[in-house]
Parts: C-alpha cells; sequence; structure tokens
C-alpha cells in the first residue's frame, strides 16, 4: 500500500514509533448526538485515530485518512456480518458487499441515476413537483418548511425515481425512517426491528403489486429498469436495493435542503451573494461539507493495518467520520463555518471509493438547479427569525429537526 | 518519466510528468488538471474523470476494463467513441508523450 498514510507530516522511516490506540472513556453517543464537531475537532487535533470505548469502535477524523481508507476495500471492507442493517432491511445489501458482487448490483440501477436519464425523464418532472410542493406552501405565517416541504418533496422526487409512485409521501417516509432505526439498531431493540419488520411487509406488497406494470410498461425507474435488465439480478436483491434507496434516498436531500437553506438565512450576505450569481450549486456544496447529511460509514478491517501513527488489529470495525473530514484544518480555512464562497476544496461528503454515492449528481440536479433557486425566487423575503429554536441532532445521520420559516 | 499533455475544451494545454504505474486520474489530480474531479478516487464508480484519447493512442492505452463502457453511460459529459476514465489507464513507458482531451461541460 501507498506510503502517504504512514502519519501526516510524519517521517516515513523506520524509526517511527508505533502507539497504541488511544481510547477514549468519556465521549458518549448521546454527546455525539447532541454536537460532535467540537469532539472531531479536538480528536483531530489529539487522538486522529481513536477508540471511543462507549461505542467500542475506531473512529478516524482526519480527511486524509477517511478517504484513504474508503478508497482501500481490499483492507477496509464494507461487509459487516454483525451488521444491524441485516435485520433492519432483511437481506445483505449492496452497502454491505465488495468487489465485483457489489459492482453488478450497483450498475443493476445506476442508469436510472445517470445524466442521461436525468436529463431525459427526471429534470422536468422534478420541476413540475418542486413547483406543486413549493407553492402549495401557505403565507403569513410560520411554517416548518422541514416537515412541510423538505420531506414530502424528497420523497415524492424518489418514489418517482425508483417506480414507486403508487407510495405516498407518509408511506415513503415511514418507511425511510423505520429502516433507518432498524439499521442504525446497534442496541438490538426488538421494537425496532418489528417496526422494520412491519415497513417490509408493506413494501415488498407494493413491489409485488407493481412489478408486472414495469414489466409491460417500461420506463426508466430504477425497479423497471432492474426488472428488464438483460441479466437480472435475483428479484430479492431488486428489493433489498430498492429498499436501500428509500432508507438512503430521503433523508440525504430532506436534510440537505435544511441545512442549506438554515446556513443561507442566518447568512443573509452569502445569500444575497448566492442570488447575485445564482450560485446555487456552490451554495449546495457548501451546505453538505458543512453538515454532512451523513457523517460517518463503518468498515471492517481484514487485516493489521498502520493509521497514522497507530497499528489498528484485524476485523476491527473502524468508523471513517466525513463529518470531521469536511472540517480538517489540513483542508480547509474555518471549516466551522457555513461559507458558500471558501475556496474550493472536494468535501466527502458523497464519500469515496466504490461506495461513493450513487445519487450524487441526481443531488445536485434536484436541489441546486431545480429546488434552490425556485424557493428563493418564490419567497425572496423568508425568514428564519429564531434560528436558536433550530434543534440539530445526529451522530450517523444529521440535520435540523425543524425549520420554522416564516413565509410572506 | 512519462510526459502526459492534458488539453481543455477551449484548446490549453498543459504538458506534466506522469510516474509509471500511476493512473493518468492521479496523474491529473497531481497537477491539479481542470475536469477531472475523480469523486470516487478511482473506484470507476462515478465516470468525473472522463476524457478522450484519440485514435494514434488508443492502441496504447488498450483497451476498455469491464464495466468501463457502462460507467461511461454515466457520465455527465458527452461520451463518444474516443471516451474513456482515465482512473483506467495505467501510466506505462509506450505512453510517453500521450495527449489527453478533456469534455466540455454539458448545459
Amino acid at each position: 500500500m501507498s506510503k502517504h498514510h504512514l502519519g501526516r507530516g510524519g517521517d516515513d522511516g523506520g524509526n517511527k514509533v508505533m502507539l497504541d490506540i488511544p481510547v477514549n472513556e468519556t465521549v458518549t453517543l448521546a454527546d455525539l448526538t447532541h454536537d460532535p464537531y467540537p469532539i472531531y475537532k479536538q480528536m483531530r487535533a489529539q487522538t486522529p485515530v481513536v477508540r471511543v470505548a462507549q461505542t467500542n469502535r475506531i473512529f478516524v477524523t482526519t480527511a486524509e485518512h477517511t478517504k484513504w481508507i474508503k478508497e482501500n476495500p481490499d483492507i477496509f471492507s464494507s461487509d459487516d456480518p454483525m451488521t444491524p442493517m441485516k435485520p433492519a432491511f432483511q437481506a445483505h445489501t449492496l452497502m454491505r458487499k465488495d468487489g465485483a458482487e457489489h459492482r453488478a448490483e450497483r450498475m443493476a440501477m445506476q442508469p436510472s441515476f445517470s445524466p442521461k436519464v436525468i436529463r431525459s425523464d427526471w429534470a422536468a418532472l422534478y420541476e413540475k413537483i418542486v413547483n406543486e410542493y413549493v407553492s402549495r406552501l401557505p403565507r403569513g405565517e410560520t411554517v416548518d418548511l422541514f416537515s412541510e416541504l423538505c420531506g414530502p418533496v424528497a420523497a415524492r422526487i424518489l418514489a418517482h425515481m425508483l417506480g414507486l409512485e403508487d407510495a405516498t409521501d407518509e408511506e415513503m417516509q415511514r418507511w425511510s425512517q423505520r429502516l433507518i432505526d432498524g439499521a442504525g439498531n446497534f442496541g438490538r431493540d426488538p421494537q425496532l426491528f418489528e417496526a422494520s419488520d412491519a415497513a417490509n411487509v408493506e413494501m415488498n406488497a407494493l413491489f409485488e403489486k407493481i412489478a408486472q406494470r414495469h414489466q409491460s410498461e417500461p420506463n426508466n425507474s430504477a425497479f423497471s429498469v432492474m426488472l428488464r435488465a438483460k441479466n437480472p439480478i435475483p428479484l430479492s436483491q431488486m428489493y433489498a436495493n430498492i429498499k436501500i434507496a428509500i432508507g438512503g434516498g430521503i433523508n440525504e436531500p430532506r436534510d440537505a435542503l435544511a441545512t442549506i437553506v438554515y446556513g443561507l438565512l442566518t447568512n443573509p450576505d452569502q445569500l444575497e451573494e448566492v442570488k447575485r450569481q445564482e450560485a446555487w450549486m456552490d451554495a449546495f456544496e457548501e451546505g453538505i461539507r458543512w453538515v454532512a447529511p451523513i457523517q460517518v460509514s463503518g468498515r471492517r478491517t481484514t487485516q493489521e493495518i498502520q493509521i497514522g501513527d497507530v497499528v489498528v488489529p484485524k476485523a476491527e470495525t473502524v468508523m471513517t467520520i466525513q463529518a470531521s473530514a469536511n472540517r480538517d484544518e489540513a483542508i480547509f480555512d474555518d471549516g466551522e463555518s457555513f461559507n458558500v464562497f471558501r475556496e474550493k476544496h472536494p468535501h466527502q461528503s458523497f464519500g469515496s471509493g466504490p461506495h461513493h454515492c450513487a445519487g450524487a449528481q441526481i443531488a445536485r440536479r434536484t436541489l441546486g438547479h431545480i429546488m434552490l433557486p425556485l424557493l428563493f425566487d418564490r419567497f425572496p423575503n423568508m425568514q428564519l427569525r429564531n434560528p436558536e429554536d433550530v434543534v440539530w441532532s445526529g451522530f450517523g445521520f444529521r440535520g435540523p429537526l425543524n425549520l420554522p420559516i416564516y413565509l410572506d | 518519466m512519462v510526459s502526459i499533455t492534458f488539453i481543455q475544451p477551449d484548446g490549453a494545454a498543459q504538458t506534466v510528468q506522469a510516474t509509471l504505474g500511476d493512473s493518468v486520474m492521479q496523474t491529473a489530480l497531481n497537477n491539479n488538471i481542470e475536469g477531472i474531479f475523480a469523486e470516487c478516487g478511482g473506484a470507476m464508480m462515478c465516470a468525473t474523470c472522463h476524457c478522450y484519447i484519440d485514435d494514434k493512442w488508443a492502441e496504447k492505452t488498450g483497451d476498455k476494463s469491464d464495466g468501463e463502457d457502462d460507467m461511461l453511460d454515466c457520465a455527465e459529459t458527452e461520451v463518444t467513441d474516443a471516451s474513456r476514465l482515465t482512473c483506467q489507464i495505467k501510466v506505462t513507458d509506450a505512453l510517453d508523450g500521450l495527449v489527453v482531451r478533456l469534455p466540455s461541460e454539458l448545459a
């Protein structure tokens, strides 16, 4: 393996003393859920690779290391036999596969998310959907944009992309949340798996109902494309992978939108400049850099491996913290602040390596090209009167839980 | 060392030295070549390192990888018969003088 990971700025010579993995006994999941950023800042400065005792996982917090880990799947596998994703999705999904098997399943869906299909099928439809959802917002009152716009519009857009337009926004959001809650159920709370099981029953029933139609009336939705492939993957894996897209395709655009709107409304000078330059795509990229909707991704070591100054044993779970990488002082000046006009550097919110976000282009198009310009055009004077009322939460997934905006 | 010339859609050319064994994508990143984003870092999962290789170099750059055409179908920029993903082209001595053209962004 390349030597660039052997300690940042250190010498790679033979005299280097390898350290035991430091242990952080104090940080709790509750602390991280409340506000992880000061904790990550301290970790980057003092213990960039550290075992967090209360989660029994190794946290990796610098941009160099997180990127390197994701780009080396032979050493850092996505396959985690203990993952609660398996019971939650009632399947071993592509998120937890490596190599050719992962690629085959992923490429089965990929045409639906391609720029070509975005242009031919989705762009006009999404513009119509966004227009409709923004138009129905009330005026002259304070509205929770998170629950009234961000969630439902993300659900509708995803439903079409997957070929599930029969499902309601409410169903899509409920399924998504239950899958996420199950996938993050490291404590193995049976109630959470009961909830995800119930969601699986509903989703399977829908898939069975619409499969025939997607064969006879083909379109470019993910389900239809997978069903009609020359060498289709097993039906069970199509189901599993549509569920992955439901679990992963609503909260990210929802949280990204809420985060960007918050960032712009709390930085009115930047908002004015964004409007003047029509720099909506820059606002999009900065919003997801600032607070990555998916903050953390787990990998499992397939061998003993040196990360920075420490040696990590085989079969350990390392958490690559892209939320922290995105604010790494080695790359970003004042990364803790929202600044649309900062010097451009790649962030890691879409990950890297084989599991690089399949929805990256569609997210950019939908939010950067369609949603943000339209929303601020319709409501040029919307106000977040009490930013302190916005509640931020999340360790694995993070964003505002509410966004009370006065719409005039 | 092997020299590689990257040509932007506006004709601007930049010749850089590449290390044997690196990919052309890695070479572009090391030299901050505009238009090579390489979001997935070379895993052939994003098509943001798309380029064009002219016929006279195509033999030397070799055949496309398995699955490269499928991924090229997902490129944001215009795909032609000359299209390749720079992450799938490995720098060898035979590529000394290689010309890599970069695509224009589609509206």
